[in-house]
């Protein structure tokens, strides 16, 4: 006899391959009747696919803010840059890098996946410290960790280029490759929170006294979500340099944490689903107020929405989502197929 | 030397005092993190000029004279953090402490594109009292005015504060509400009335670091809000979250640690001062994680 | 007409609930203990009354003004003071701006100087250690602080939520024996939650039992003591 708890968990196995489905119909419909402007959207939103489902396996599932998750992916990038740029480029441009890195001309996937590892090594040195403090303090520490590495990136000439920006990345991202790298954030994310550390940190999102009196560890299991969760955004900041091809400190920074943010505060936090459609419909709404900030002819004259106005504009949604949605547009629920389907045809009611 | 370094260190050590001062207020008496409090200062700057993409600023209430100047720009400061309760987050009053503060942050990028749009990105010089930036010998020393002013006027500032707070019927409210807030209402106390009064105060002190910071830099940048409120909320996290005391010692000592790395770090290390105090910083809560003055209950009670 | 009245009331939290269909009504200067097993929903009762606490349903008015609804600034405003269970003393605060505390409502400052000065005769205590910081007091000078605080703000009714909690009996004994002589003093209604029915039957007054958010009895304090009631309430079947 097929239990409720079954069914649940067959349900939830179904999240992954639902959020994968909708996101590759998403590029589908993206390539299908867009232009190249609509190929470069599709590209932009699945890499912010990445990088907010990497921070959620650690916000959502820790329910601790981190305002310093656009630290690992600027990390990642960079990481990313000195490993596959021309050595030649980067004996004029960063002749600080040491002669491993200088000379190094690598494949763009190891490169990749180690922009993930070394910002997932990063994480875990810092969290081990920030993530003994309570929720709201290491909150902070975070924006300081992100302040931190902002400074070091904008005066690290000889070896990051400083404030000017790095230019000659291998532009290899692909609306196909970016959705590769959604998707397996999206399973990872998946197989994260129905583990036992996943279980256990929501557990402690929920009441932190009642967890540790069950015995939960909750120290241990934050840190290896805030790893993990770094792997992700450090490999959605390589993806995002080879995109456009030019990296920056500044681009890593307060605009991207806030951009991060109010995903997750629109798609609601609480769920992976929320998650990838807070993605989805931000970028949407970005995509709109971008060509609104460009600017439309109507009749003789131009109307363009002075540059910023973008930025207020999504601000003043997050807070009256805040304010009369809390939960966001998902309100903690994962998209998953109902229980009939999942129990096959035929099966009668238990 | 070392007594330039000890008025380098105690005026820098005095505004981050009130800057972090502001944001303990708020954070006492509701439990907000305020991360647009870098935003009102930046807002108080810019109060002083004219709304324009020009790269030299022409004075609006920078035109005031000087004690009229000053009252403006609190009242300013005052009341564009009053709105942005009544507006923000007087509806988020019964929200998570997480809403709240990420509520509190999408404010502060409202406010820092309100600024880009209205004033443009380009960093403005103004003018403010450029005479005080005249050196005063003290001793070996060659202090600016500035740095003197500062100084007496953090300590008036703190006094001021902390005779409203235990003398003042709304200081008694104010600590009532921060040390139990439901028993304060149950004993009649208008929470509204005390949170505005609270903001006020944040507003106005959020306005004095504005103001020294034009009369230091000389410069009005879009930007300038972030670095200080960063530094502001550090030092509330180290001095213990909410106790107001620990917020003034924590930004005198981050001020000094600031100005003792400034004058002894090597010149090719100069740039990366701050990360080095963002990383003491942390070290310091690795320690000490309720901060260094915190209650000896800041644990939640089992 | 009744000082204080319930009517229908409900209280529930998500999807529990506290007390349902409760009614009853308080006359003026009355002593009222309210007792009962945990979970019976004595202090969500006071919660509600209070206004700490939002009612589901129902109706609270004392003197014929409806309380329900109003927020618990209001309900102080409005003459019912209430001491929470736990004390729940401003302890950085000292003794005397606790007292002070809850008089900003008040408009008549030589009238609040008369009560301070009626607080610290009664609990002399207060007196001594006026400026002390509260959180230094002992358990029984809180309560008693507690009390006296509530005071201040001048109430008509007032509520009081466990206040033998933690305490040894002696020190309830003289808790108790201030509480009354100041309601006879200032003709106070008093509805006070006491989990130990034999203390209330000893103190003296009218007993309402609740058990499952409900009442179950409403009678003489050392009336029950005397019958199976009690036993019954705490430990027989539900109704």
């Amino acid at each position: 006899m097929i239990t409720q708890h079954r069914i649940r968990r067959r349900m939830a196995t179904t999240t992954p391959i639902l959020l994968a489905l909708l996101l590759l119909a998403f590029v589908a419909l993206t390539l299908a009747l867009g232009d190249r402007a609509a190929a470069r959207m599709a590209s932009e939103t699945l890499i912010r696919v990445t990088l907010v489902v990497g921070f959620w396996i650690f916000a959502g599932n820790s329910g601790v803010i981190s305002f310093g998750h656009a630290a690992f992916a600027c990390v990642g990038a960079y990481v990313s840059a000195w490993t596959t740029l021309n050595p030649a480029m980067k004996a004029t441009l960063l002749p600080g890098l040491p002669p491993a890195l200088a000379e190094a001309h690598w494949h763009v996937l190891p490169a990749a996946l180690t922009a993930g590892l070394v910002a997932a090594a990063l994480a875990l040195v810092t969290g081990a410290a920030i993530l003994r403090l309570s929720g709201i303090a290491a909150s902070i520490a975070t924006f300081a960790f992100l302040a931190m590495v902002n400074t070091i990136w904008a005066n690290w000439t000889p070896v990051t280029g400083g404030t000017s920006s790095v230019v000659g990345l291998a532009r290899y991202v692909t609306p196909w490759v970016a959705l590769g790298w959604a998707i397996a954030a999206i399973l990872a994310a998946s197989l994260y929170a129905a583990s036992a550390s996943g279980l256990a940190l929501r557990a402690t999102r929920e009441d932190e006294v009642a967890a540790s009196a069950s015995g939960i560890d909750q120290y241990r299991h934050r840190l290896l979500a805030y790893t993990l969760s770094a792997f992700f955004c450090g490999v959605g900041g390589a993806l995002a340099g080879h995109f456009i091809g030019v990296i920056n400190p500044d681009g890593f920074y307060l605009s991207l944490t806030f951009l991060m943010l109010a995903m997750l505060v629109v798609g609601g936090i609480g769920s992976l689903s929320g998650a990838v459609i807070g993605v989805l419909a931000v970028s949407l709404a970005v995509e709109a107020l971008v060509r609104l900030e460009k600017g439309f002819t109507l009749g003789t004259t131009t109307f363009a929405l002075p540059p910023g106005s973008q930025e207020i504009i999504i601000a003043v949604a997050m807070i009256l989502v805040l304010v009369f949605r809390p939960a966001g547009l998902m309100a903690g629920r994962e998209i998953m197929l109902p229980a009939r389907w999942v129990t096959g045809r035929g099966t009668s009611q238990n | 030397m070392s007594l330039q370094l000890l008025f380098d260190a105690l005026s820098l050590g005095g505004i981050y005092a009130i800057a972090a001062l502001g944001i303990a207020l708020i954070f006492g008496v509701m439990k907000l993190v305020n991360f647009a409090h870098g935003q009102f200062i930046a807002c108080a700057v810019f109060a002083l000029i004219l709304p324009s993409t020009d790269a030299v600023a022409a004075l609006g209430l920078g035109l005031l004279p000087t004690p009229l100047l000053i009252l403006a720009i609190l009242g300013f400061g005052a009341g564009l953090a009053v709105a942005a309760e009544a507006l923000v987050f007087r509806p988020l009053r019964n929200a998570s402490p997480v809403a709240l503060m990420v509520g509190s942050f999408a404010l502060g990028v409202a406010l820092q594109n309100l600024l880009l749009v209205l004033y443009g990105g380009r960093p403005k010089a103004i003018s403010l009292w450029a005479g005080l930036v005249a050196p005063v010998r003290i001793g070996p020393a060659e202090v600016p005015l500035l740095q003197l002013i500062v100084i007496a006027a953090v300590i008036a500032i703190l006094l001021a504060l902390g005779l409203m707070l235990k003398r003042s019927r709304l200081g008694l409210e104010m600590r009532a509400a921060a040390a139990d807030f439901g028993m304060a209402q149950l004993l009649g106390v208008r929470a509204n009335r005390v949170i505005s009064g609270a903001f006020a105060l944040s507003g106005a002190l959020a306005a004095v670091v504005a103001l020294v910071m034009v009369a230091q830099t000389g410069v009005a940048d879009v930007r300038m809000g972030g670095q200080i409120m960063l530094i502001a909320f550090i030092a509330t996290v180290v001095g213990g979250m909410g106790s107001l005391p620990g917020a003034v010692a924590a930004g005198l000592a981050i001020g000094a640690a600031s100005a003792l790395l400034q004058a002894g770090l090597p010149d090719a290390a100069r740039p990366f001062r701050d990360a080095f105090l963002y990383a003491l910083v942390i070290v310091v809560l690795l320690f000490r994680p309720q901060g260094l003055f915190a209650a000896a209950d800041a644990k939640p009670r089992v | 007409m009744a000082k204080l009245g319930i009517h229908d009331l409900a209280v529930r939290y998500g999807k529990l609930t506290a007390i349902s269909d409760l009614s009853f009504t308080v006359a003026e200067g009355e002593r009222l203990f309210i007792s009962g097993p945990n979970g019976a929903g004595k202090s969500s009762l006071l919660g509600a009354i209070s206004g700490a606490v939002p009612a589901a349903h129902g109706r609270i008015e004392m003197d014929g003004d409806i309380l329900s609804g109003l927020g618990p600034e209001r309900i102080a405003r409005r003459g019912l003071s209430m001491v929470p269970e736990g004390r729940r003393i401003f302890g950085e605060l000292t003794v005397q701006e606790n007292l002070m505390v809850g008089t900003g409502i008040r408009r008549d400052r030589a009238a609040v100087a008369d009560d301070l000065e009626t607080a610290f005769t009664a609990f002399p205590i207060l007196r001594t250690r006026a400026q002390a910081p509260a959180g230094a007091l002992s358990g029984g000078q809180q309560q008693m602080l507690a009390i006296a605080r509530a005071l201040m703000t001048n109430p008509k009714v007032m509520l009081v939520d466990e206040p033998s909690l933690g305490l040894a009996p002696k020190v309830v004994d003289e808790v108790y024996d201030r509480l009354c002589s100041l309601q006879a003093l200032r003709g106070l209604t008093l509805v006070i939650v006491e989990q130990s029915s034999t203390r209330a039957a000893r103190v003296g007054g009218r007993m309402i039992l609740m058990r499952g958010g409900r009442i179950v009895a409403d009678g003489d304090a050392a009336g029950f003591a005397a019958a199976d009631l009690l036993s019954e309430a705490y430990f027989g079947d539900p109704a």
